[in-house]
């Protein structure tokens, strides 16, 4: 996985004054946060739904072994094939050695979140294969060598015009030299140039929304119908999937896949839900000739011991990044990681290793607007306030931030000391706005200020405030 | 090596939930909680799962047209398609293809093809709770014909609405033989919202899905 989360703060300073990216994103604020907010309203049993979804990840996870030994036994009953790979390379490998033995040339691809974790698609085509995104915003994306802003929905930070720019420069080979602008049309040039990639593939890759236990199955969800005709009409469908997806039953999934619809995209339900079990039957008019299940560890395990399980709930749906402040503001590119936002503040440094993603636990103002919105409870605060702690331990945190938390925590353990300092600080701080009742420039914090005042306190501390509440009858 | 690399991550989760045997119990329990799948929390209907199958189906964009019998389907298919002289060139489920078709009408009875005006398909169950129909590939029923028509038609039987998508599950288990290789459950047209957050139909998928109601 391509992980940069190094300079993120640098990246961060710079996206407030991206017009486009702020204006794009305000899409988010706006259309997705409200649509979620009017499906679980219209929902009474919305919260018992949540509570259910929960418990049956966290029933799956603590007999992960099991229910993954039961899906793959139902899936080789069938004819099909399960695939263990321990890291991104392994799952590679496997990948890459299925299409060499099938003399592939042509990969189609439904939307896999996983696959772009691993790296697939570069892996496939230094391997000389023709890869192709389907799912519309992923095929964007990968004509633009951008990767995906948001889990969900990746083209969120591209504007119309930008993709009808990118169009007009490479949809010329398919026969489109006009220049396109309206939405409508540029999509049936996508849908133009796929029609002969879905008949033309020899493999069909896509991910997995769950995993079934009981019969085997993968399920996807689409509204485009992309990933559904790439696993129908490619002579090999495989699937990559964590193996967090698996669920024990049919009706398990249906919890969280109506919880996944409503977190996602504020809906009941996606316009398709496709279960694949296996290759083509006799006598099929169509369907895969063989069908592989790549199961990715890639970290999964190291959460499945410890504090982290939680994090292995996760359905991808995206709701804690659209209700992010922070994701809101710098978008999902400035996190450099497959997954950005909260979830994907915890699960980089988890696949990826923590120097390698260092800040990106510090990018949350533990608001816990995530976890209230997310359909599994995961407590995502905890967990980023967890790692922040982790990366204390293990040294990562050094210069002016260490120096100042050992201060902080010196203070903070001392009762007495503190209320001294607070109510000296707050005595300062009122004076440095005596005038205008606001702070323009604080020393230590001058990045800060540079870009907002600091309003003065109003009153006193609260340790004051809250014993003179106590004294009152 | 493929069984080395199963191995290695098959160990790596027991250990990673302690290591811990399960007794003849927990096995059990487990065991029965997969062939009998416990049901949960429910959306419920606002109406009777037919009124219910219809109101939504519509609000997700299909239409819905209701038939006496599957007699009717022949002439509901051609007030669908363009005037005469053209003559239909569509593709039919072979479950469907003994309902008297016109002989002198360009009928595919097998997998979809690359242009695809309109497709005709059999659903196993419409599901109340979302609009929603169940479809099942087999011989007589290609799944391509669901995706790559402009409109595709479905027909289903009036009595195989189910309240909820586990009423759908426990009728294909019912079904008895294997489980099928593909299952699509469809909510109407295909879209897509990646240019610009606008609403886009079609997106790979049929433009209008039309769904005829059968009663008997």
């Amino acid at each position: 996985m391509l992980v940069n989360g190094k300079d993120f703060s640098s990246r961060a300073s710079k996206a407030p004054a991206d017009a486009g990216l702020q204006q794009q994103v305000s899409n988010l604020k706006t259309g997705f946060v409200a649509a979620r907010a009017r499906a679980v309203a219209a929902l009474p049993e919305y919260e018992a739904m949540r509570d259910a979804g929960a418990a049956i990840k966290d029933h799956t996870l603590a007999n992960l072994d099991f229910y993954l030994e039961r899906f793959e036994r139902a899936v080789v009953d069938r004819g099909g094939h399960v695939h263990w790979a321990a890291d991104a390379e392994e799952a590679c490998r496997i990948v890459r050695e299925i299409c060499t033995r099938t003399g592939a040339r042509t990969v189609t691809k439904g939307k896999s979140m996983v696959s772009e974790e691993i790296g697939l698609n570069e892996a496939l085509e230094a391997d000389g294969l023709d890869v192709v995104e389907t799912d519309a915003g992923e095929y964007i994306v990968q004509l633009a060598k951008e990767a995906p802003s948001h889990i969900v929905m990746p083209t969120v930070h591209k504007t119309t015009n930008e993709i009808s720019d990118l169009f007009f420069e490479h949809h010329r080979r398919h026969g489109f030299s006009e220049r396109v602008t309206d939405a409508a049309e540029l999509i049936a040039q996508v849908r133009s140039v796929m029609r002969e990639k879905y008949f033309s593939a020899d493999i069909g890759i896509t991910g997995a929304n769950f995993l079934v236990a009981e019969t085997g199955s993968n399920i996807i969800v689409t509204n485009e119908g992309n990933g559904d005709l790439t696993c129908t009409l490619a002579r090999v469908h495989i699937v990559t999937a964590g193996i967090e997806k698996v669920v024990p039953t049919l009706n398990d999934a249906s919890v969280l896949l109506r919880l996944l619809a409503r977190s996602a995209l504020g809906i009941e339900t996606t316009s398709y839900t496709t279960l694949s079990t296996g290759p083509r039957r006799p006598g099929d008019a169509d369907g895969p000739e063989e069908y592989h299940v790549v199961l990715v560890d890639n970290g999964r395990t190291k959460m499945l011991s410890g504090a982290f399980r939680p994090m292995l709930r996760c359905i991808r749906c995206g709701a804690c990044m659209n209700h992010c402040p922070v994701y809101l503001a710098v978008g999902g590119h400035t996190y450099a990681s497959v997954y950005p936002g909260p979830m994907g503040a915890v699960l980089t440094p988890m696949i990826a290793r923590h120097e390698a993603a260092n800040e990106l636990p510090h990018a949350c103002t533990l608001n816990g607007r995530c976890q209230q919105v997310c359909p599994v409870k995961i407590p995502l605060p905890d967990l980023l306030r967890r790692l922040r702690h982790e990366q204390w331990e293990d040294g990562f945190i050094k210069g002016r931030s260490r120096w100042g938390l050992g201060v902080w925590s010196w203070l903070a353990t001392r009762p007495a000391l503190y209320r001294v300092a607070t109510r000296l600080g707050v005595q300062v701080l009122r004076w440095l706005g005596r005038s205008r009742g606001r702070i323009g420039h604080l020393p230590l914090a001058g990045e800060w200020t540079a870009g907002r005042d600091l309003p003065a306190p109003q009153g006193t501390t609260f340790h004051a405030a809250w014993a003179k509440r106590k004294r009152q009858p | 090596m493929t069984e080395a690399r199963r191995d290695t991550v098959l160990a790596r989760i027991r250990a990673a939930l302690g290591d811990r045997h399960r007794t003849r119990d927990e096995l059990a329990t487990l065991d029965r909680r997969l062939n009998a799948p416990p049901v949960g929390v429910r959306p419920k209907l606002h109406d009777d799962p037919l009124s219910q199958f219809i109101t939504k189906a519509q609000a997700n964009l299909c239409t819905v047209e209701r038939i006496a019998s599957l007699q009717m389907l022949v002439p509901a298919i051609l007030r669908l398609l363009p005037p005469p002289p053209q003559k239909p060139d569509i593709s039919v489920a072979p479950a469907l293809a003994h309902l008297g078709w016109p002989a002198d009408w360009s009928i595919n009875f097998g997998a979809g093809r690359r242009t695809e005006p309109l497709s005709v398909t059999l659903a196993v169950a419409g599901i109340a709770e979302t609009g929603s129909v169940v479809l099942r590939s087999a011989p007589a029923s290609p799944t391509t014909l669901n995706f790559l028509p402009d409109m595709h038609v479905v027909v289903l039987r009036a009595d195989d609405v189910v309240a909820h998508t586990e009423d759908a599950w426990a009728r294909l288990r019912a079904e008895g033989g294997d489980w099928p290789r593909t299952v699509n459950i469809i909510a109407g047209p295909s879209r897509t919202a990646d240019v610009g957050g606008i609403i886009v139909r079609p997106a790979h998928g049929p433009k209008s899905v039309h769904l005829v109601l059968c009663d008997s």
